[in-house]
């Protein structure tokens, strides 16, 4: 009987595992379900044509980079109350976070990575419909000052997070441009990021290390 | 019976679900109302995996989950000014999953009894998945056994013993007792081991 039993909840068990099974995580279509979403729960947004000027945008594009950077930098060095000038390496930048324990950073960046993949996903749909609303881009704004503290930090002294973070720092540099950019440059920016963001896998690889970083959590 | 699966498995998918939203929900809530797309791109993030389980555990179909989670989410971001936050965002979010999924499922089916033969069984059930296609005898028929239980059975049962819901989270989503929550499990089981008897038998034989 109790064999029986056994061999019934051997079954129950089997049937339990098997049934519809979905698939993993990973291979759950999040992107073009959310499409749809967006589509609509959050319609009306207007259409603008499309130009071109990729030398002017390109050159501006990596004096903003090193302008921010370098603003950031005198900030932390000023404020320590230390002279005015670029420091040697990466490692002995003073930072806001750079004292914190590995673990305090990584929900933070975790969540910081997270949405930093969701602002870039969302882009396209924005960037399409007219200028990105002022939420959207406060959002880039934040992630970018974020981008840059944490290249300062721990977390920029891993090659591979730095590299990412680097990658990062350049496509928000170039949102947080769309703002000032009128048509047609707007939509030259938007192809200029949009490469960017094909050639270097940012979005995947953001989604990658921000797993990471909540599996370490 | 306490746990038919490995309590391991159920723990894991419990732990994911526990540890995924990591944004502040009635910041968020707040932005979405506001008109903040990536607000509810993040909110989106935050719950979509858990629904489109549930959504595909529901209906075995890949296309239906997709479709149902969807219109979840679309649901929920045009009625999220009636939120008000009594009850978890994630527990409303599920409420209109299973009212989704249930409502849908209903025309699912009567489609099928018109389109189908009526002596053929399949038509009253969910959709099956190209897994159980590649395993036709036993799987199937253990399938079929869960997709005979009574509806409200059949949730309870997917959402407690497959997806690690706890009856706490299952009596709130589905508006009743934690209590009937129980009951409701511990009848699905009894009959569906009633059904895999015969199984069993066979199966040694």
């Amino acid at each position: 009987m109790t064999d029986g039993n056994d061999r019934v909840d051997d079954l129950l068990r089997d049937a339990l595992r098997s049934y519809n099974t979905p698939p993993g995580d990973r291979e759950i279509p999040l992107d073009d379900m959310w499409g749809s979403i967006e589509a609509q729960a959050f319609p009306g947004r207007r259409r603008t044509p499309r130009y071109a000027h990729w030398f002017s945008l390109a050159a501006a594009l990596v004096i903003g980079v090193g302008i921010g950077r370098l603003s950031l930098v005198r900030g932390h060095e000023a404020t320590a109350g230390a002279p005015l000038t670029p420091p040697a390496t990466v490692a002995e930048r003073p930072s806001a976070t750079a004292e914190l324990p590995a673990q305090q950073l990584d929900p933070a960046t975790s969540r910081y990575l997270g949405q930093a993949a969701a602002l870039l996903i969302a882009l396209p749909a924005e960037a399409n419909v007219g200028r990105p609303d002022q939420p959207f881009m406060k959002r880039a704004n934040e992630l970018l000052l974020t981008t840059r503290l944490l290249l300062d930090s721990q977390s920029g002294s891993d090659p591979a997070m730095r590299n990412l973070l680097e990658d990062l720092e350049l496509v928000l540099v170039q949102v947080v441009r769309l703002e000032k950019e009128r048509e047609p440059s707007r939509r030259t920016e938007m192809e200029l990021i949009q490469q960017a963001l094909d050639q270097r896998d940012v979005i995947p690889r953001l989604r990658s290390a921000a797993s990471e970083y909540a599996a370490d959590d | 019976m306490a746990h038919l699966i490995p309590s391991s498995t159920v723990t894991r998918t419990a732990f994911a679900l526990q540890t995924t939203p990591q944004v502040n929900e009635p910041e968020l809530i707040a932005r979405v109302l506001a008109g903040d797309r990536l607000a509810g791109r993040e909110l989106y993030n935050a719950h979509a995996p858990r629904v489109f389980r549930l959504a595909y555990r529901l209906t075995g179909d890949a296309e239906l989950a997709r479709e149902f989670t969807q219109d979840t989410f679309v649901r929920a971001f045009q009625r999220l000014a009636d939120f008000r936050g009594d009850a978890a965002f994630s527990t409303w979010i599920h409420r209109i999953t299973i009212t989704v999924v249930a409502n849908a499922m209903r025309k699912v089916r009567r489609l099928r009894e018109r389109e189908t033969d009526l002596a053929d069984l399949d038509a009253l059930h969910p959709v099956h998945s190209s897994a159980r296609r590649l395993d036709p005898d036993l799987r199937e028929r253990l399938a079929k056994a869960i997709d005979a239980l009574p509806e409200i059975y059949r949730i309870t049962l997917i959402m407690h013993d497959m997806e690690g819901y706890t009856h706490t989270e299952i009596a709130d989503v589905l508006g009743v007792a934690e209590g009937t929550c129980k009951s409701r499990l511990s009848a699905a089981r009894a009959q569906l081991r009633a059904a895999l008897a015969d199984f069993a038998k066979e199966y040694e034989s």
